[in-house]
Formats: C-alpha cells, structure tokens, sequence
C-alpha cells in the first residue's frame, strides 16, 4: 500500500463512518489538534465529525534528513468524534482492518498515554496504540480545551501515517517509502529536511520570530476586543461581542505565535525560565479565542445541535 | 448465608496502575458499604481480581437477609420539642418525619443532662438483593483511580469508559444502572482472542468462565502465569532473566492473558552500556532483559509481554524493527555525546535554572565544589579529586543520553568520564553522591563519592532554609527531608564522619554572590533542628526514644558519629543493673539544680559525711570523667560515674537534706550538685532517660 493509498483508505473509511472530510490547515500547525476543526469544534454542546490529514511541524524533531525514523515534518491523519460514540475503539481497529491489517495476527495493545497540550490549554486521557511494539496511533478523549471543560467529550484519533506506511511496506528508513508507486518519500522531502532543519536549528533569524510572535500576540487582543482589565473572578473581559469579535483571524495569530515559539525553542534562543512564560503567553490568547468562539455559537444559538435534535 | 455475590465492571483499557488502585478503593468500598448495610460482619469475605479491561469484586458470606435494626435514637431536648402543655414543636414533628414515625412514637428519655426526646427505631432486614442494588451505584462512584475522564456525553468520571457491568447474587441478577450502563449477566472474553459477549451463568463461575475465554482475571495467577513464561522463555534462550519488579507490575495489567515472545537485536548494540540498552528496552517497550548467567553479561536478546501471539515471528518481527530504531537512536545519543568531554557541559548548565532564587545549576556546582574541597581537607581526602568530582558530578544532565533517560543521571556521567580517562575515583564519586536515593539504597562507600553526596546535599539544604522553603506535612519538592537523612546516613554508614555545624556554615559561606540567604546564624538554627528531627527519626530504629533523645539533648550539632558513640554508650550503660538508682540520682540532681546558680564549691561548708564524701570523690574523678568526655570516650566515662559517684550520691540523696534554711550551705550543696548534673549531662541529659520507677508512677517528675 503506498503511502497515498493509506490516506485513501482512511479518507474511505472515515467518509463511510460519517465524518466530513476535510483539508489541513493552511498555517504551520505542530499537530492536527491545532486545526480549527479541532481545537474550536471541540469547545462547546455542537456534535462533530471530521477528519483530515495533517500536515505536522515539529522545529526541534529535524535531523537534516539523516535519520530514517525522525523528521520535522510528517503527517498525522487525525478523526475528531464528537460526542466520543462507546464503540470508538472497534472502529478505530476496523479502521486497521481498511488498511489490510488484521488485528489477531498482531499483537495490538492500549498504552496509557495522557496527553497534554500547554500553550492551547487543553488536556484529555487516553492512550496510544502498539501495534507489535510500534505506536501508530494516538488516541485521546478530551477533557478540556482552551482552558474550558468539553462537554460533550470529543474522542481524537490520531495516526502516524509514517509509521504506519514503514511498517506497511516493509521499510526501515522513511525515506524510502513509495508515496506513489515510482516515486519515494525522499524524492519528495528529503531535501525539504534538510533545508528545513538548518533554517531552524542554524539560520531562523530569531530577532524576526521574536518580533513576529509579538506582533502576532498583540493582534488576538485587538480582533477580539480584549480588555486589559479582568472581570469577576479574574474571568476574561472583551469590550466587544461576540459576533463583532474575529474569531478565525484570532485564532490564525495564535496558531503563529507557537509556531514562532518553536521555532525559537529549536533555534536555543529561548531558556528555561523564559520557556514558561512564553508557554503562559500563548494558553492565554488561546483561552481567549476559545473563550470566544463559545461565546459567538451560543449567541448563532449552537446550530448543529438543530440537526442533531430533529434527527432525534 | 447468602449465595456468592459478583460485580465485573468492564471498560476500556486502564493503565496498569489504574487496575490496581482500582481494586484497592473497589475493595475498600465494599467492605464498607456492605457491613455499613448489615449485610454482612465477621465471615464476610471481599476480594478482588481485574484486568486492563475489567474491575470485579467477590462476596462470599453475605447474609440471606439484612439483619435487622433495633435501636434507640436520641434527639432533641423535651422542651425544644414540646410546649408546657405537650404540642409538638417543629423540632418534634423533624425529628419524627426524619425517622419516619408518628410524633405520637416519640418517647422521653432522661439523662444525667436533661430529657430528651427519643425514638425506638425497629427496622425489619430486607432482602439482601434489594439492599444491594441501593448501595451498588453507589460502590461504583466510590472507586477511585491516580486520574479520572468523562466520555461521550456522560457526567461521570471514571479511570476509563465503562461499557458492561455485570452484577449476579448466586444465579440471579442484581438489577441497578451506573454511568448510563445497565447491569445484567453479559461479559466479554479477550479483545481479540474471545470477542464474542456470553452470558455468565451465576457468580461462582466467573474465574473458570473468563479462563475459557482467554482471560486470567486473578491478578497473582495472570503475574505468576507471565513469570513463569518469562523464567522459562529465558531458559530456552539459554540465558536467565533479569528480574524486574517495576516492569512485572506494569506488564501483568498490560494483557489480560500473558504471552511472552522473544526477540533479538544486533550483538553490535551491546558495545552500549548495558544500563542504556535495558533502559531502552524497558522505558520505551517494556522488554525484560536476558542476561547469559546470575550478574554475566546481557545477551542481545529481549523478552516481551504480550497480548496476543497468534502469529508469535510476525509479533517478533515488528518489535525487532522498533527496537532497531530505539537502540540507533540511543547509540546516536552516546556517541554525540562523546564528541565534546564532559566539562564542556558546565557551560550549559549556567543556563538551567537550579531554583529561580538560588540561580543556575552552574553556580550549584561551583558551590559543590567548594563544599567539597573543605569537607575533603577536613577529613584528609584529596582535595583536588573531590574537586573535580564536583565540578563534573552534574554534567551529564546535560547529555544527550540522560535527556533521553533521566535514570541514568551519574551512571551516564561516569561511564563518559572513565571513557575519557578520568581517575576511576572520580569516575565512581560522579555516579555515587547520588546515593542514598532511598531509604533501600547503600551510601557511597568510597571516600570521595561520599564527600561530593554530602557537598551537593548540605548545598541544597541551606540554599532551600536560607530563603525559607522549608518542607511542610507532605510538601517537599526538593526532597529536602531526603536529603537530610541521607547526609545522616553517610556520616554514619559510609566512609567519612560530617560535622553538622561545620558543613551548613560552610555551604552558607559558599552562597555568598549567588543569592541572598537568611544569616548564617538563622539558617543553622533551623537546620539544626530539623536535622535532629531526621536523626531522631532513624536513630529509633537502632536505640531506644529516651536514650536517642537523652544523646540528642546533650549534643552540640557537630559531628555525627559522636552522637552514635554516645548513644552506643548510654545504650549499653543502660543494660547494667546498678543503672537504674544511678539515673534516678541524676535526675534528681539535674531537677533541684534547674534554677540555681553555679560556682565554686566552699569546702568549708561541707557537712562531714555524705556531703563531704560526695564533693571528695567528685573532685578525685571530675577531670579524668571530663577527659574521657572531651575524647568522646563516652561509655568509660559513663563507667567511671557509675563507679565512682553511684555509691555516694545515693548516699547523699537517703541522709542529706539539700533545702536547708542556711542560705550558705544551701546553696553550696546546690553548687556542688550543680557542677555534677553538669558534668554528666556533658554526656548525655539523663533527665530525658525514663526510669522503671517513673513508668511505674507518672507522678514522680521528671
């Protein structure tokens, strides 16, 4: 199976089981939880069904190109199910059955692995998934996201389509992978790690990011009207409402200012200390967009809950 | 007796440790809720057995029937309850309604207190289903678990989804609905190996049922079933296991029927150090290790726990290749690291934050380094190798290897350092001043190991005490009760004495332009006592609590051994017969003296006789018992007291009546008793040592 026949399959599979299929995001995200279908979707009473490939950054991970198993780049293919159905775990192994692999042969297990995500301020349980002694997959029920409690729970499937594609076919370095038949993952990225890991590592100009993730951090505050002042209890207080705030744009600055960070993180530009407090900066914007974006669907009266009602 | 009761809740897959802190609180509550029904007393019998996937609890012994209730509940005053004239009051008609009986069953009781209104409350028992199925929702919310989760759109939180409970009193269904979920007589077997649902045909087939189904739910069975497989699975590689207690426990909750499959990797991995490649094997896959013989050589061979082996060379076939890649990237790790020597790394830690008031690991080390250079000079070690011992002791955190496996902090450090040619003495000091880690671990036993564990402790101590983060109940981040104790423990288990005193003003003065510390004089006061509190702890497992006490009180918070020789010396002084009246003439002598002024004793004023005799012989001993104490040759003192002033100060005590009105004579005799409760409370306070007598009679002070 090439590597663009696993997300094939998946896109099959998950479009048969009822979820939208949808596109990665167009701004350089650490994981596909921080696309929009995920992180806002997952705030608030709507139900939700998606999934989509993703893209993911990750500065510090680059090795050059020269290890077979690390990349700064790779792609999840992430499913968001929204409230988490009780048979999620037999579809995520039927899901496994989609992509030619029998669950009895193998020896699958469930690994606790609680994940947490600081700058977006949000957590769930869950585990990630062996398959003989691999983990291919991330699975999570979240708890909260941009600091505020999920109700419903959203279930967060998240596959390691690298992974999974080398051990599909059978490879020991990913570069060697058939993305397509012909032509290798290398073809195709080799070069982008290398390029990718010297600008991070060596030549980001790290005056920019930090002036870049500023810049970006000062924009939240003013497309949602954010208040310098706080209300009760230390709550957020915006000086606009909320269909006058601009959630998406918002959020788009948030999503800049982790990449900055982690760009900066790999760049060695940002020490312990500081780690902290730029992590703080970033969870607090965000906890504002969410904030906001919960706002502005209650005041649109939650529109998908009226589907899921009438269906009912 | 009641049939055997069972409840399996099913869920998705728990952590290891989930399952059993699980079982524990699920043990707990039943117990509890059981006898809290009266459904149950002193045959009843609670156990417990789970799985990843299963929670169940056994009853045997419960009763046919609840026992009845029959008893007389107070309640409020009479007249609270009811006027002059015998209408019932509001708090009469409360009482009434909450016990469910007419306010006409409302009774008078009278007590030393007043009267008061009571009720004879007659419960007949209910059938034991029907009480169960109250108080088993409630069993379930009482199970607690290290985090709990919500799912779907449910409100309950539990370790994991719940998605069958099974609930069977002998054959019959014990019918209540938790989390949404409703009980019955349905389970599953094994995820892949049994998937079907079956029903269970009553609660004593429920070990047997499962086993056929590919699950072995008694946790001892399933982990004795795994070791027995991993010992034999070992021996048929021709090597042995190596034990792992950490990993048997994670691994027996991680299947519910335990296979092992081994596998293999390239014997080139193993020119790693061996703590690297099991680390790798056991932090990342959970593998146990085979080694060729009893402590040999490591093979390149692992041994995995699993779930399923259906297809046991496509199981090996995979983990080999993860391994592969964990074991490259390990070796990737150790051999960057290899490129610059290890004292590079100092650079580094300038900027890792030690505590955010005291600055930077890089300044800690250089106070380590002072530290260790005195407390080297002071007990005639190498200073130059306890130096550099120090300057390198917390270099390897900033390795790559240690990032990657924190565990192997000092191991990793020295295995560099020997690489590189440093001293093995040094080498082995950078691995051991992390000794003791606990209460199970030795201390360093070779000198400079043990000078750099006491430098790095005594720096952390006063650094915490000196800007006033002092542990509190549990409260201790920096493990500074740890700390205390091990400093103890070297001083009087390893190579080298500590003098308290000298190592905190020591590690104070080291401070100086680093941070900005509590005064010397301060932190030693507080440190000092919270290090007597750390000895008085340990010291009561080896000595009785008056002696170790007795010992403290007259130590002076120097050298620690000197404490040990004391408390060696009172101990074994105290085993001997004559002891007893000696202590209770101290005692005496300490207490009438307590507020009296000390001086020279006039021997003109002496009374010939006892007095005279007591003054004499003390004058005769005074200074060979004050030389035997400067020396710390505590047990020949305590000797020589005994021996020489037992016999008179009796004496004194039985014919000398001390509080006599002539003020002279009066208080040379507290004068003289005075400089001798001084003098033997040089060694140790026997006022805190307890007497047969005083345990007999509490009255007698102390």
């Amino acid at each position: 199976m090439t590597f663009q026949e696993l997300i094939l399959a998946l896109e099959r599979f998950w479009a048969e089981h009822g979820c939208l299929i949808v596109q990665p995001y167009n701004s350089e995200v650490g994981a596909g939880t921080f696309n929009p279908h995920t992180f806002l979707r997952a705030i608030g009473p709507e139900p939700w069904n998606v999934a989509y490939v993703e893209p993911s950054r990750r500065p510090t991970d680059g090795r050059y190109g020269e290890n077979p198993n690390r990349l700064q780049q790779f792609h999840q293919y992430q499913v968001i199910l929204k409230p988490s159905p009780i048979e999620i775990q037999d579809l995520y192994l039927e899901s496994l059955r989609a992509l030619g692999t029998d669950p009895k042969r193998h020896d699958i297990r469930f690994i606790e692995d609680d994940w947490e995500s600081p700058t977006l301020g949000a957590w769930g349980l869950g585990w990630q998934v062996w398959l003989d002694g691999l983990e291919i997959s991330q699975f999570t029920y979240f708890q909260q996201c941009g600091g505020i409690d999920c109700k419903p729970v959203s279930g967060e499937l998240t596959y390691g389509l690298e992974r999974i594609a080398m051990y599909l076919q059978d490879v020991d370095d990913v570069y060697e992978l058939e993305w397509a038949t012909g032509i290798r993952y290398g073809e195709l990225y080799k070069r982008a790690e290398w390029e990718w890991s010297t600008y991070n590592f060596e030549q980001a100009n790290v005056d920019l990011q930090d002036r870049l993730f500023v810049e970006y951090e000062t924009q939240v505050s003013a497309l949602l009207g954010l208040s310098d002042k706080k209300g009760k209890g230390g709550g957020l207080r915006f000086d606009r409402e909320p269909l006058e705030r601009l959630v998406l744009p918002a959020y788009d600055a948030v999503i800049k200012c982790s990449h900055y960070f982690n760009v900066l993180d790999a760049r060695g530009a940002i020490s312990v200390t500081e780690r902290q407090r730029y992590i703080g900066r970033v969870r607090f914007i965000a906890r504002a967009v969410a904030e906001s974006w919960y706002a502005q669907r209650e005041a649109l009266g939650f529109p998908l809950l009226r589907p899921a009602a009438a269906a009912q | 007796m009641s049939a055997e009761f069972l409840l399996e809740i099913g869920t998705e897959e728990l952590p290891s440790s989930f399952v059993t802190h699980g079982l524990r609180s699920m043990e707990q509550a039943g117990n509890d809720l059981i006898r809290q029904a009266r459904l149950g007393s002193s045959s009843l019998d609670v156990t417990t057995m789970g799985t990843p996937r299963r929670l169940a609890l056994r009853v045997r012994g419960l009763f046919a029937t609840q026992s009845d209730r029959q008893e007389t509940v107070v309640g409020p005053p009479w007249n609270a309850a009811f006027d002059q004239d015998g209408t019932p009051r509001k708090a009469a008609v409360g009482f009434a309604k909450k016990h469910g009986v007419e306010v006409d069953a409302l009774r008078k009781r009278t007590t030393e207190k007043g009267d008061y209104v009571s009720v004879e409350i007659h419960e007949p028992g209910r059938p034991t289903d029907e009480v169960l199925r109250e108080i088993l929702p409630r069993l379930c919310a009482q199970i607690t678990f290290p985090k709990t989760m919500r799912w779907g759109s449910g409100d309950i939180a539990f370790g994991r989804p719940i998605h069958w409970i099974v609930s069977l009193l002998g054959s019959a269904v014990v019918d209540f609905e938790y989390a949404g979920v409703r009980s019955g007589r349905t389970t599953r077997g094994h995820r892949f190996l049994a998937p079907q649902t079956f029903e269970l045909r009553d609660a004593t087939s429920y070990v047997d049922a499962l086993a056929a189904a590919h699950v072995v739910v008694e946790l001892d069975v399933r982990r004795q079933h795994m070791l027995d497989a991993l010992v034999r699975s070992a021996k048929s590689l021709g090597g042995i296991l190596e034990p792992d207690a950490f990993l048997a426990d994670e691994c027996v909750s991680l299947v519910e029927e335990p296979f092992v499959v081994p596998g293999s990797y390239d014997d080139a991995f193993l020119a790693l150090p061996d703590q690297v490649v099991i680390a790798v094997m056991r932090d990342h896959q959970r593998y146990f290790a085979v080694r060729a013989s009893e402590g040999g050589e490591l093979m390149a061979a692992y041994l995995n726990v699993v779930n399923t082996a259906e297809d046991p060379q496509t199981i090996t076939t995979g983990n080999d290749r993860v391994l592969r890649a964990r074991l490259a990237d390990a070796r990737f790790f150790v051999e960057e690291d290899q490129k610059a020597p290890l004292l590079d790394r100092l650079r580094k830690l300038e900027s890792v934050v030690f505590q955010s008031k005291l600055g930077t690991m890089g300044a800690k080390v250089r106070r380590i380094e002072g530290n260790a250079r005195a407390l080297a000079d002071r007990v005639g070690a190498d200073a130059n190798a306890a130096g550099e011992a120090a300057r390198l002791c917390k270099a390897d955190l900033e390795t790559l290897i240690v990032y990657e496996f924190p565990e192997l902090q000092g191991e990793m450090g020295r295995w560099y350092a020997l690489r590189e040619g440093i001293d093995p003495a040094v080498a082995d000091a950078i691995r051991d001043h992390y000794r003791p880690q606990g209460a199970d671990d030795d201390v360093p036993d070779q000198l400079i190991g043990a000078i750099v564990a006491v430098a790095d402790r005594i720096d952390t101590l006063v650094g915490c005490f000196g800007i006033g983060l002092v542990p509190s109940g549990s409260a201790d981040p920096f493990a500074l009760r740890r700390a205390a104790l091990g400093i103890v423990r070297i001083a009087l288990e390893g190579p080298i004495d500590v003098d308290l005193r000298m190592i905190i003003d020591q590690a104070h003065a080291q401070y100086a332009g680093d941070a900005d510390l509590a005064p010397a004089d301060q932190t030693r006061t507080t440190l000092d006592e919270f290090f007597r509190g750390r000895i008085r702890v340990l010291a009561r497992d080896h000595y009785e609590g008056d002696v170790v006490d007795a010992c403290i009180g007259a130590w002076q918070g120097g050298s620690m051994r000197d404490l040990r020789t004391r408390m060696d010396a009172v101990a074994e002084v105290r085993a001997a017969p004559e002891f007893e009246a000696l202590a209770i003439a101290f005692k005496r002598a300490f207490n009438i003296t307590k507020e009296s002024a000390r001086g020279v004793v006039d021997p003109s004023l002496l009374e010939p006789g006892p007095e005279s005799e007591l003054a004499n012989r003390f004058i005769t001993v005074r200074d060979q018992i004050r030389e035997a104490t400067t020396k710390r040759h505590y047990a020949e003192a305590l000797k020589l007291v005994a021996k020489e002033l037992g016999a008179p100060i009796d004496r004194f005590f039985d014919e000398v009546f001390v509080m006599v009105d002539d003020a002279e004579v009066r208080e040379n005799r507290l004068r003289l008793l005075g400089e001798i409760a001084d003098t033997v409370n040089g060694i140790a306070h026997f006022h805190q040592l307890a007497t047969k007598l005083e345990r007999r009679d509490p009255a007698v002070p102390a």
